[in-house]
């Protein structure tokens, strides 16, 4: 079985339209998925269910076997973990050790076990000289390492990252990008990614794609985008590699390869071939 | 924004610093109570030494002091003149044709502002020498003993350790806000009483719908890591009192029951 | 004309034991009626030279020559709201300024601290409105009820109505999606081509400043490290390298081909014209 099961799932905040309407899923233990779609399709609000933080209106959502209901709603927070899109939003403690330490003290962990605890997470995100800091002296990137740190202390299972990287520069989205990767491949965790960068995509196992709360395309990042058609038409962008080999197939240049270097190396052969 | 110097904490080390910041808030009650009963200068005159001495052992430095008591000034002038104006006993001081001041006027507003000039002391101590986390632990252990009424000590514990977080982040936001509105041709310092009131709206209306959605995100984030209001949790920092606690609160009490017997002795 | 900065330094806090150095001795000039990037890593000083530009901040010292005025460290410097309607500038997530009932209004609300009547102010309202793409339809909606997109937007025509010359854009596209992204930036540009306006954008995305901006300032520490044309400064291997610029993959790709055997000429900038030179050039053999 899954670890998360999502079975005709609908949701509306309002009562004319459905925010999410009849969706139906399921993610393997360990993979990292993303989600993709354009602004109000819908991927928050999933995000959001996913986390018990809103109560569906139809279907089911199973994870590691338990049903999500009010009773389980405990038990399933502790397998699960979300990191919010705004840094600022998220830090409760007034320093990064109280901030870690928050979770903990929710989880009743004994106050000796938790300088251990809180140290051991410091470092796997690289925090260990930060941890008496103040929020106001941290960057972007660095108060969403610690709000990575935080989640990781309660020992989830999965992990979501609701567009965790959007409000950063260039630097964070990079360094949380590369510290979601480096996540994935303890295979500790199953990571799920709400993102609007479409080269993070890339990285992940598959892709879920969302249009007006329906699933759209659910699959490997590659198929995916071999759709570019499809993508365009919800409003989405390609990564740069197939933007360029569709420009070029406009200009009556059609390519095997889609990276790069190959597509340069092919340029270069077919100008040479006459 | 930044030279707000009241209730701001001085992060060095000190023997005040060190204490448990229970007796210190305990001991600042008891102390304000203390200085508002004697009538007697002599009074005034031990209980300034010792606060003094108190200063000085928080290694606090005395202008700071007195940049906490700036902002009063105005209202001891004011106090001041409003005594002269009314107060009409005591030896008459200075007159100018039909203006006289009285020497009780004088003394009664000297009174006020000691009283005053004390507590502030007292109070900038406290805050000075006291973590904002602490002086948050400080009255969440205080509180506990409300539990028996259901009074919910935890939870406004919690709050005020958010609000004390987030008050570096809301004026930030103020300012990125008043920025704006002024690059939208907002006059905050001059114009008549309507646009007065138009540029407080301005500003007072984006901080708030920033500020709901910043809780309402906050809830989420609380909520998703496994806090529930009313469930015991566990707790990172715990308070240690210790025998140097315990004397400086029997310290403040027996200052209190000396200015107490004053008033009978005296 | 240009907007010149003459060893102008400004340090927050100034006098206090915190006091903190952001823009050390800047000489800059910024040609107006282009379209100019000012790119820098967070903290490099970046939003607070363009809050010099419309005197919200004033210098610590030296001075600043922007549109017939000067403005000058330590000297009275009056009319200072006079300027802010010539220099529009629109901070990073401006949606957060919106405050009135209505779209129409929020965005008339510039004008009228003008002391234009309302009338008129409402034509300029319609007029911004109708430039970043905003509909009819939504006018009397309140700016409450919207996208997050389509606040920025509305913000954007806030400062838009003040019909102001030079227009100054602080990380216009922090948060968008790709498409969102897309279509402000062309705005912008269209602002430039069509009515001749100055135009300076604080930006991370390289790519972006790569496609549409003609001059780049790179800020670091404070200080200007290149002012030039966007072009030759991430055309340079030596000089991307130098400051850690992030390379748009446009450059990547250019150079790619170049390693192959290409002419690419450096005036290439989107993918569209790379894509149509190629063409020529696999038709040529």
């Amino acid at each position: 079985m899954s670890l998360i099961e999502v079975k005709n799932l609908s949701f509306s905040y309002n009562d004319t339209s459905l925010a999410i309407d009849d969706v139906s899923f399921s993610i393997e233990k360990g993979s990292y998925t993303t989600v993709i779609g354009h602004n109000g399709s819908g991927k928050s609000t999933l995000a959001k269910l996913l986390a018990g933080l809103l109560e569906a209106k139809k279907g089911e959502i199973i994870i590691d076997g338990l049903k999500m209901n009010e009773e389980n709603i405990y038990e399933i927070r502790k397998k699960l973990g979300i990191v919010f899109q705004n840094p600022d939003n998220q830090f409760i403690g007034s320093t990064v050790r109280d901030d870690i330490a928050f979770g903990l003290e929710n989880r009743r962990v004994a106050q000796r076990d938790m300088d251990p605890i809180i140290d051991q997470y410091a470092r796997e995100v690289g925090l260990t000289d930060f941890l008496d800091k103040e929020p106001t002296a941290l960057s972007g990137g660095q108060k969403q390492r610690v709000a990575i740190a935080g989640v990781m202390a309660m020992k989830p299972d999965i992990i979501i990252f609701d567009e965790a990287t959007s409000m950063l520069d260039p630097k964070g989205k990079a360094d949380i990008k590369k510290l979601i990767n480096e996540l994935h491949d303890t295979g500790r965790f199953t990571i799920i990614s709400i993102t609007h960068d479409i080269e993070e995509v890339l990285s992940g196992d598959d892709c879920l794609v969302l249009n007006k709360g329906r699933i759209y395309m659910h699959d490997k990042p590659e198929k995916v985008f071999a759709r570019p058609d499809e993508l365009r038409k919800i409003d989405l962008d390609i990564p740069f590699n197939l933007k360029v080999k569709e420009a070029l197939y406009k200009n009556g240049i059609k390519l095997k390869s889609s990276d790069l270097k190959g597509m340069a190396k092919e340029l270069w052969q077919l100008s040479s071939n006459h | 924004m930044n030279n707000l110097v009241f209730g701001k904490y001085i992060p060095i080390k000190s023997p005040i610093h060190d204490l448990d910041p229970r007796a210190k808030i305990a001991a600042l009650f008891v102390m304000i109570a203390a200085v508002f009963i004697p009538k007697s200068w002599y009074c005034y005159a031990l209980l300034g030494v010792i606060i003094l001495g108190i200063v000085l052992l928080s290694h606090i430095k005395i202008t700071m002091i007195l940049k906490a008591l700036k902002p009063t000034m105005f209202m001891m002038a004011f106090l001041l003149i409003i005594n002269c104006l009314t107060v009409k006993t005591g030896t008459v001081l200075l007159s100018y044709k039909s203006f006289v001041i009285y020497s009780d006027a004088v003394l009664n507003t000297l009174f006020i502002v000691v009283r005053l000039l004390l507590m502030i002391m007292l109070t900038t101590i406290l805050t000075a020498t006291t973590k904002p986390l602490d002086l948050t632990l400080g009255i969440e252990s205080l509180l506990s003993p409300l539990k028996v009424i259901h009074f919910p000590y935890h939870e406004i514990a919690m709050m005020i350790s958010i609000a004390l977080r987030f008050i570096p982040t809301i004026i930030e936001e103020t300012m990125r806000i008043m920025n704006s509105q002024k690059s939208r041709g907002v006059d905050f310092e001059e114009g008549k009483l309507r646009e007065k009131i138009n540029a407080i709206l301005s500003l007072i209306i984006p901080l708030f719908t920033v500020a709901f959605q910043r809780a309402f995100e906050l809830a989420d984030a609380m909520e998703a890591r496994g806090y529930v209001p009313d469930q015991e949790r566990t707790k990172y920092h715990t308070l240690k009192f210790r025998f140097k606690d315990f004397l400086f609160l029997l310290f403040a009490h027996i200052l209190l029951a000396l200015m107490i017997l004053s008033r009978f002795y005296l | 004309m240009a907007i010149k900065f003459k060893s102008l330094s400004y340090i927050y806090d100034e006098g206090m034991p915190y006091a903190h150095k952001a823009l050390d001795d800047i000489n800059l000039e910024l040609v107006e009626g282009k379209v100019t990037a000012i790119i820098g890593e967070t903290g490099s000083g970046k939003s607070t030279l363009v809050e010099h530009l419309n005197a919200l901040l004033l210098p610590s010292s030296g001075s600043l020559e922007i549109l017939d005025r000067e403005i000058v460290a330590r000297e009275k410097n009056k009319g200072l709201k006079a300027l802010r309607k010539e220099v529009g500038l629109v901070f990073q997530f401006s949606e957060y300024q919106l405050f009135e009932e209505t779209i129409l209004k929020d965005v008339a609300f510039g004008p009228k601290n003008y002391g234009i009547s309302e009338e008129e102010a409402n034509d300029k309202a319609r007029k911004a409105l109708k430039l970043v793409g905003i509909d009819e339809k939504m006018f009397d909606v309140s700016p409450f009820d919207i996208s997050g997109g389509q606040k920025r937007r509305i913000a954007i025509a806030g400062i838009l109505a003040l019909e102001p010359s030079v227009l100054v854009l602080d990380e216009p596209t922090a948060g968008l999606d790709p498409k969102g992204a897309q279509e402000m930036i062309e705005i912008f540009i269209t602002l430039n081509r069509k009515q001749g306006k100055t135009i300076i954008i604080v930006s991370h995305d390289n790519e972006m400043v790569y496609n549409y901006a003609e001059n780049t300032v790179l800020m670091e520490k404070g200080r200007i490290a290149y002012c030039g044309p966007t072009l030759e400064l991430f055309n340079n291997d030596e000089l991307v390298r130098k400051y850690h610029l992030l390379e748009p993959q446009l450059v990547s790709f250019k150079r790619m081909l170049k390693e192959e055997g290409f002419k690419v000429p450096a005036e290439i900038r989107t993918i569209g014209e790379l894509a149509k030179y190629m063409g020529k050039e696999v038709r040529k053999r």
